[in-house]
């Protein structure tokens, strides 16, 4: 059905797919859009690059024009924690569509302790994220003071 | 409901404000692509959802793009910040300033305030899918056209990942519909709409 140049490894198993290709029916009903399905168990980036990138999933980075290196996150307990959420995030999409992908479940969980913990070290050094843990603050001022996310003094200095 | 989070969901770090570029990245806060039209689209087209995955991935996407209308509020707020009378003048920063100062209020880049029109809520699974799709595209070319006038890594920065969500989502909406499909009469899928007949 498609030309041998779509599938040029010939390690590959029959059925499966490039990381960067993904499934389609052999035979499908017409007048409906077909994208393929992306495989289970895909190829990932750790959470720093995925952040970077913009996606856990190298074979859906897709940049526009000639990729630029994408910058590195700084090392901060607020990039880690944004990080870790991302990539739940990420994961969370994929496992909308791929619901029995069980492997992809564990590590949701996995990354749901990791992130639990980066947001405990932060709000104990930067204050609560959200309102009901200001309820762990010395005062409601930790709720009210900066710097709120869109805050970011001209020149590069906090 | 919703539980606002004080982070964003990518860091937003611009050290040089740019008006002209504030003038047109704004398209994305409140055009016709932009990101508050995504989130209301998904969130909104949610409740005509008759499959589980489709429920979850609206909530799940729109919930995101409010996310990401975050984050450019928070470039458009950075680009226009400190100003001086000379530089509201310039580069076609001007009439958005005339009418808002340096707010950031949900316009297109051509002027037109922020309208549902741009989004659509049919109530037909296959429909509001495919609608998803173009619209997810629509916003990708929005970033390629910013990138394209954009010299600054600070912003360019924000908008690659931005873009990047773009064709993630594309990919998430093109297994919905599969998923959909599945479920639909494998004949004929327009045969009934599962979201109303019953």
């Amino acid at each position: 059905m498609y030309p041998e140049s779509n599938n040029p490894n010939p390690n590959l198993k029959p059925g499966v797919c490039e990381d960067a290709s993904g499934m389609l029916p052999q035979c499908a009903p017409l007048a409906v859009p077909y994208v393929p399905f992306q495989q289970n168990n895909p190829k990932r980036y750790n959470q720093q690059d995925a952040l970077s990138n913009g996606t856990l999933f190298p074979g859906l980075n897709l940049p526009f024009r000639v990729k630029e290196e994408a910058v590195k996150v700084l090392g901060t307990q607020l990039a880690e924690l944004q990080a870790l959420e991302f990539v739940l995030q990420e994961l969370g999409l994929y496992l909308d569509t791929h619901a029995d992908d069980k492997e992809a479940f564990a590590l949701y969980q996995q990354y749901a302790a990791l992130e639990q913990q980066a947001r405990s070290k932060y709000e104990a050094a930067h204050g609560p994220v959200t309102q009901s843990a200001a309820a762990n603050a010395a005062g409601w001022s930790a709720w009210l003071e900066g710097p709120w996310p869109w805050n970011y003094e001209e020149g590069g200095q906090k | 409901m919703f539980i606002y989070e004080k982070k964003l969901q990518y860091p937003v770090k611009i050290a040089n404000p740019n008006p002209k570029l504030a003038s047109f990245i704004i398209s994305q806060y409140g055009g016709p692509d932009g990101e508050l039209g995504a989130s209301l689209r998904y969130l909104s087209q949610r409740y005509a959802m008759p499959y589980p995955e489709l429920k979850g991935l609206l909530t799940d996407i729109g919930t995101e793009e409010l996310g990401h209308l975050e984050m450019i509020g928070a470039i458009v707020h950075q680009l226009t910040r400190n100003l001086d009378d000379q530089q509201v003048r310039e580069g076609g920063f001007a009439p958005y300033f005339v009418d808002h100062t340096t707010g950031v209020y949900p316009t297109a880049a051509s002027g037109a305030p922020w309208n549902a029109a741009g989004i659509g809520v049919k109530g037909d699974v296959i429909c509001d899918l495919t609608e998803d799709m173009a619209a997810e595209q629509k916003a990708r070319v929005t970033y390629d056209n910013i990138l394209r006038m954009s010299d600054d890594p600070d912003v360019n920065n924000v908008i690659r990942f931005l873009r990047e969500r773009e064709i993630v989502h594309f990919q998430r909406f093109g297994e919905a519909v599969r998923l959909a499909k599945e479920k639909m009469d494998q004949k004929n899928v327009y045969f009934t709409n599962p979201a109303f007949d019953k």
